[in-house]
C-alpha cells in the first residue's frame, strides 16, 4: 500500500498495523480529531510510512460476525493530512481498503465494511469509494470492495 | 459551506437500538444486491479471500497441526472448480495424485508445484495481484514450522548422527 506526497507526487509504501498501548501516548485529540483513547478497548489500526514511527492516520473496527460486518468506528488522518494542504494523499483510502481487506479475509463474497458518515461528507465517500447506501449506513460489498482493495494493495 | 470531506468520520453508534435498526435495514439491503451476484463474482470473491489468507499465514510462524498447504489448496481447486478431477485433467495429472496431495498422504513434487503456479497466474489475472511465489512459500513456510515445533521428535534419533570433528 502507498501514499502520495502531494507536493512532490514521490510515493512511499506504508504498513497498516494494530495500535499497542505505548501509541496512546502519541495519540493526542489536537492532531488526531477525536479522543482515540476511548478506543484503548477496540480493534484499532494506525498508517505509518514503513521506517518512520510517525502515525498518520488510524481507524477503529467493531467486527459484527453475524452480519458478516466490519463497521468502522472512528477514522481520522493527522492533522497535517487535511485539507487542500494536505502532505500525503491516500490515506484515507488505505485504511479503509485495509479493513476491508480484513472483511474479505474472513467473510469472503459475503463480506461487508459499513459507517456512517454526517450527511455532508457522505456524498464524498459514495462517490469516492463507491459505497451503497441504505438509509444514514454507508456500505461497501462485492464486487465493489474487491475493486477497492485493488485499487489501494499495491506493492 | 465547505465541508472538509478526509479528515475522518465518527460513525460510533450512540445506542443498541440505534444499531440494531440500522443493521436490519442494511441486511435486508444487503441480500437484495447478494442475489444479483453473478457465479464470476462469487469466484472471484472467494479467489480474494484465500490469497489474503495465504498471505496472512506467511506473516507468522504457525505450531500447529493444521495442513495449511493442502487446506488451502483444497479452498483454491473449491472456488474454481465443481468437481476435483476437473482440476487434475487442466493441470494434467492424476486424480489419485491430486488427491493423495490434498489429504496429505503424499508430498507434492516439485512439477505438481508449478503446475499450480502457472494455473494460479491464469486464475488470478482478472482478480488480483497475486505473487508467483505465493504457494512454494505457503508449502516451505509449514514445513519450516512443522520442522521446528517438531524437534522433540526428531532431534534425539538426529543428534546422535551429527558430530563436529573439526576444531572451531
Amino acid at each position: 500500500m502507498r501514499i502520495i506526497e502531494t507536493s512532490t507526487k514521490k510515493k512511499y509504501s506504508v504498513e497498516i498495523l494494530p495500535v499497542e498501548s505505548d501509541d496512546y501516548k502519541n495519540i493526542k485529540k489536537d492532531r488526531y480529531f477525536f479522543n482515540w483513547k476511548t478506543e484503548k478497548e477496540e480493534e484499532v489500526y494506525k498508517l505509518r510510512i514503513i521506517g518512520s514511527n510517525d502515525i498518520l492516520g488510524l481507524v477503529s473496527i467493531e467486527r459484527i460476525p453475524q452480519e458478516w460486518r466490519l463497521h468502522i468506528r472512528l477514522l481520522s488522518v493527522s492533522k497535517e493530512n487535511k485539507g487542500k494542504e494536505k502532505e500525503f494523499d491516500n490515506i484515507t483510502g488505505n485504511l479503509i481498503a485495509h479493513i476491508a481487506k480484513i472483511a474479505v479475509r474472513e467473510y469472503g463474497e459475503l463480506a461487508c465494511v459499513s459507517l456512517k458518515p454526517k450527511i455532508q461528507i457522505a456524498k464524498h465517500y459514495i462517490e469516492k469509494y463507491n459505497m451503497n447506501v441504505t438509509g444514514v449506513t454507508l456500505s461497501i460489498e462485492v464486487p465493489e470492495i474487491i475493486d477497492l482493495i485493488n485499487k489501494y494493495d499495491k506493492d | 459551506m465547505i465541508v472538509d470531506t478526509e479528515y475522518g468520520v465518527d460513525s460510533r453508534y450512540t445506542s443498541k437500538n440505534e444499531q440494531e435498526n440500522q443493521a436490519t435495514a442494511l441486511m435486508e439491503a444487503r441480500l437484495k444486491r447478494m442475489k444479483n451476484l453473478s457465479n464470476e463474482q462469487i469466484v472471484k470473491a472467494k479467489l480474494m479471500q484465500l490469497k489474503l489468507k495465504m498471505e496472512e499465514y506467511l506473516k507468522k510462524p504457525v505450531y500447529d497441526k493444521q495442513n495449511y498447504f493442502s487446506e488451502f489448496l483444497k479452498l483454491y481447486i473449491d472456488s474454481i472448480y465443481s468437481k476435483r478431477s476437473n482440476f487434475a485433467q487442466d493441470i494434467d495429472i492424476a486424480p489419485v495424485s491430486l488427491s493423495q496431495v490434498i489429504n496429505k498422504h503424499r508430498e507434492p513434487k516439485e512439477e505438481f508445484l508449478m503446475k499450480l503456479m502457472i494455473h494460479s497466474e491464469k486464475a488470478y489475472k482478472n482478480v488480483c495481484e497475486f505473487h508467483k511465489k505465493t504457494w512454494y512459500q505457503v508449502y516451505y513456510h509449514e514445513k519450516i514450522c512443522e520442522t521446528m515445533s517438531n524437534q522433540e521428535k526428531w532431534r534425539p534419533e538426529i543428534e546422535k548422527k551429527v558430530k563436529l570433528s573439526a576444531a572451531i
